[in-house]
């Protein structure tokens, strides 16, 4: 099995220091950082930033880009690029994140590391193109058709579209999997402190090339950890990715034997490393009576409803998922166990994640979705207004 | 027949076709002379008012039919061409007509206009092209000029602009025009032939985006510029330009090339004829570009082929009159069901 290979950063890429900037020039530079080398989009608000600020920054950091015709061709064509040896991402938002549908499947199939970005913005179809939502959270997850599993991340603030960033292209590589980074408009618009550290600070994941002399190279044969070691065109390796279903050596096979191999082991790759992959914050969750779990830049406005719980005299503490999926179901039940209601606001109104909390608590708590259309962000009172609900 | 059936034809004005509220374009924007042109010609073609539909992308341009008090229908990003051939189909007596941009057309829906033109569907395609994505506020577009600095292209565009007359000829389009948004009598003279066309019709209007992307057809369209770099397309007439028409265009080696008018060689020199079945003579035509050529205007293409609606409709007629053949061969070879009695 080839190990992970963390390096740092390169340093001439790396804009270390002290910024302020909104969260999609910094979700650009985290790319950057992180070794993307390859962004393919088209331009769709509120998402467009990220790629004008990577046009204007690739010629510095030896990165390129291309404006595709549309996303059905940006999203296939970073996988090309990823193929051709670099690491890629493309960003869009709703209505392009849809046309992507049929190339999120692809790269899960061929087990491509790559990036796709989401600035989240109220639908569905056109909606609302200014403003926010959190309404595509199953769409990451679910889009496509067949089964798979994918990671997808949320940032809540500017620093963390920088830092996770990072953390989506290492995830993408240790896992070849499709890391959705499900930003909102919000978080991508707003300005905030930034600071991006030193280049020798940043941790980054190198792609797993195999070291099997070619004879030896099976392209679907996973290791320990059930993912496959990787090759790239040019380097001398007879190698076919393909989306059918394919045996350890990528050719097609119509066998129920093979398709239950390669399917379940899609599946098992990321069920299997959940733990690792997991990231949360918890806050005043000590001996709290009521444990908000929410994302993005629905969390934050949580804070503000804890705080008039406290005022009341309510116990209220977040949960801030960080990674959505694969969601942190365990974590989940633990907490519903010590809590007395569990509330969940989000930008949609079919409670996308609060339907899976609900999954994971199983009962042992009240859960409380307090939905939102999108076009804007919660009132905190109504947040605040569930919180005593759950309690009563 | 056809007098009484004009004659039941109601009435409307440029005014009924104005829905009041709020158009939203910047101030300047050449959106608005379209949008004028179009309002006027409407009530002279002889169709009742609530048998005009107008389906468009998204673009600016394609927020068209919030200003129209016609039916409208809003669509997705590129797929106005699809959109309008499920209305035209469904209803072949209303007046179809995309309104549409250059990055809704060219880029995001490039696959859907070729092969609604390719199907010679009875639509009037008209494309804003205003060389930029007005929308999103400034990237280049499919047609946006190589080099140029946009948002998205810091160092220049890289790629190569598509030429949307020769992308439309290519794909088969039986009538093919240009005009430019602020000559109005000239703009209405085309999209009235355009809407007496019975199969597609294209028509790229070059259309001045102030924000984004302001004056870059000045060069050829500006009043000073006109005599020298614009010429208008007359049927039957002469390839002439310059302010006492002293220059000419002639064909060599299947190219164009500017000669002055009193050297033109009479059998060479290249007379407008849109009705040519051959396309090569509109393709010819439409390659030519500024500052080499002075760039036509008008008519490039209108020849008639039967419209999709048209063979679909024959189709339909043909085999309802077909007698059924029960035989066991026409069973063998037809559907995969067949009835027990
Ligand atoms: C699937 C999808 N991708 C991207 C967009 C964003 N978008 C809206 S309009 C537009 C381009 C508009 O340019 P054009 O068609 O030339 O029209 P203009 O605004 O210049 O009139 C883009 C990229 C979208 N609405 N849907
Ligand atoms: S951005 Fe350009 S195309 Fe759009 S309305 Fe304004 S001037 Fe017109
Ligand atoms: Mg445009």
């Amino acid at each position: 099995m080839a190990e992970l290979l963390y390096q740092h950063a390169e340093p001439e890429a790396v804009l270390s220091g002290t910024h302020f900037m909104d969260g999609n020039h910094a979700a650009c530079e985290g790319a950057i950082a992180a070794g993307c080398r390859f962004a393919a989009g088209y331009p769709i608000t509120p998402s467009t930033e990220i790629v004008e600020r990577f046009a204007e920054r690739a010629p510095h950091v030896g990165a390129m880009f291309i404006q595709m015709e549309d996303e059905i061709a940006s999203s296939i064509c970073l996988q090309g690029a990823v193929w051709g040896g670099l690491k890629a991402m493309t960003v869009t938002s709703g209505p392009g994140f849809s046309l992507m549908m049929e190339h999120t499947g692809y790269a899960a199939m061929t087990e491509t590391p790559c990036v796709f970005v989401d600035v989240q913005r109220a639908g569905p179809s056109t909606g609302l193109p200014t403003l926010p939502a959190q309404g595509d959270m199953l769409q990451c997850r679910f889009g496509s058709h067949g089964d798979y599993e994918a990671i997808a991340l949320c940032p809540s603030s500017v620093q963390e579209c920088f830092d996770f960033m990072i953390e989506a292209f290492n995830l993408a590589e240790a896992y070849r999997v499709p890391v959705f980074f499900m930003m909102d408009e919000c978080v991508g618009h707003m300005t905030e402190k930034l600071v991006i550290p030193d280049a020798r600070e940043i941790s980054v994941l190198g792609r797993r090339f195999t070291k099997k002399p070619p004879e030896e190279f099976l392209p679907y044969a996973p290791g320990e950890d059930l993912v496959p070691e990787m090759v790239k065109a040019g380097d001398g390796y007879r190698f076919h990715v393909t989306g059918l279903t394919h045996d350890e050596r990528g050719y097609p096979s119509t066998t129920l034997a093979t398709q239950r191999q390669l399917v379940v082991r899609l599946i098992e790759k990321i069920q299997r490393n959940a733990p690792k992959i997991w990231k949360w914050e918890e806050r005043n969750l000590q001996g709290a009576e009521v444990a908000v779990i929410s994302y993005g830049i629905s969390a934050r406005v949580a804070l503000k409803a804890i705080e008039l719980a406290k005022q009341d005299g309510i116990q209220a503490g977040l949960f801030r998922l960080i990674t959505v999926w694969p969601f942190p179901g365990q974590r989940i039940q633990e907490l519903a166990t010590r809590v007395r209601a569990i509330v969940v606001p989000e930008l949609n109104l079919r409670g996308q994640v609060a339907n899976e909390v609900e999954r994971a608590v199983q009962g042992r708590c009240p859960v409380v979705p307090v939905g939102h259309p999108g076009g804007g962000v919660h009132d905190p009172q109504d947040i605040f207004h569930a919180i005593k609900e759950a309690l009563s | 027949m056809k007098m009484q059936e004009s004659a039941s034809i109601p009435k409307f004005t440029r005014k009924d076709l104005i829905p009041g509220g709020e158009v939203k374009w910047c101030p300047g924007c050449g959106d608005y002379a379209i949008l004028a042109s179009i309002q006027k010609i409407l009530p002279e073609l002889n169709t009742p008012r609530e048998n005009f539909v107008f389906v468009s992308g998204i673009g600016c341009s394609s927020r068209f039919p919030y200003y129209m008090n016609t039916y409208g229908l809003h669509s997705i990003h590129g797929r106005a061409p699809a959109v309008a051939t499920g209305v035209k189909l469904a209803n072949p007596k209303l007046s179809v007509w995309v309104m549409t941009g250059d990055g809704d057309a060219m880029s995001i829906g490039g696959n859907h206009l070729i092969h609604a033109l390719r199907r010679n569907l009875d639509l009037k395609i008209v494309m804003f092209n205003n060389e930029i994505y007005g929308l999103t506020k400034g990237q280049y577009s499919p047609t946006t000029q190589m080099g140029q600095v946009t948002k998205s292209s810091p160092y220049g565009v890289p790629d190569y602009p598509f030429s949307p007359l020769r992308l439309a000829l290519g794909a088969g389009a039986t009538f093919v025009a240009r005009a430019f948004d602020v000559d109005g009598p000239h703009l209405q003279a085309i999209l009235k032939e355009a809407a007496l066309h019975k199969g597609s019709a294209f028509i790229e209007i070059w259309q001045n985006c102030v924000v984004f992307n302001d004056s870059v057809f000045d060069p050829i369209v500006s009043k000073e510029s006109r005599p020298d770099h614009l010429l208008y397309l007359e049927e039957g007439q002469p390839l002439l330009f310059g302010k006492d028409k002293e220059n000419a265009v002639i064909s060599e080696e299947m190219s164009p090339r500017v000669v002055p008018a009193s050297e033109a060689p009479k059998e060479r020199l290249l007379v407008h004829k849109s009705g040519l079945q051959d396309p090569a003579y509109a393709f010819l035509v439409s390659g030519m570009t500024y500052p080499e050529f002075p760039v036509p205007m008008g008519i490039f293409r209108n020849v008639q082929s039967p419209a999709y609606d048209e063979i679909l409709d024959g189709q339909v007629k043909k085999a309802k009159a077909k007698a059924k053949d029960n035989s066991f061969m026409a069973l063998f070879d037809g559907l995969e069901t067949w009835t027990i009695n």
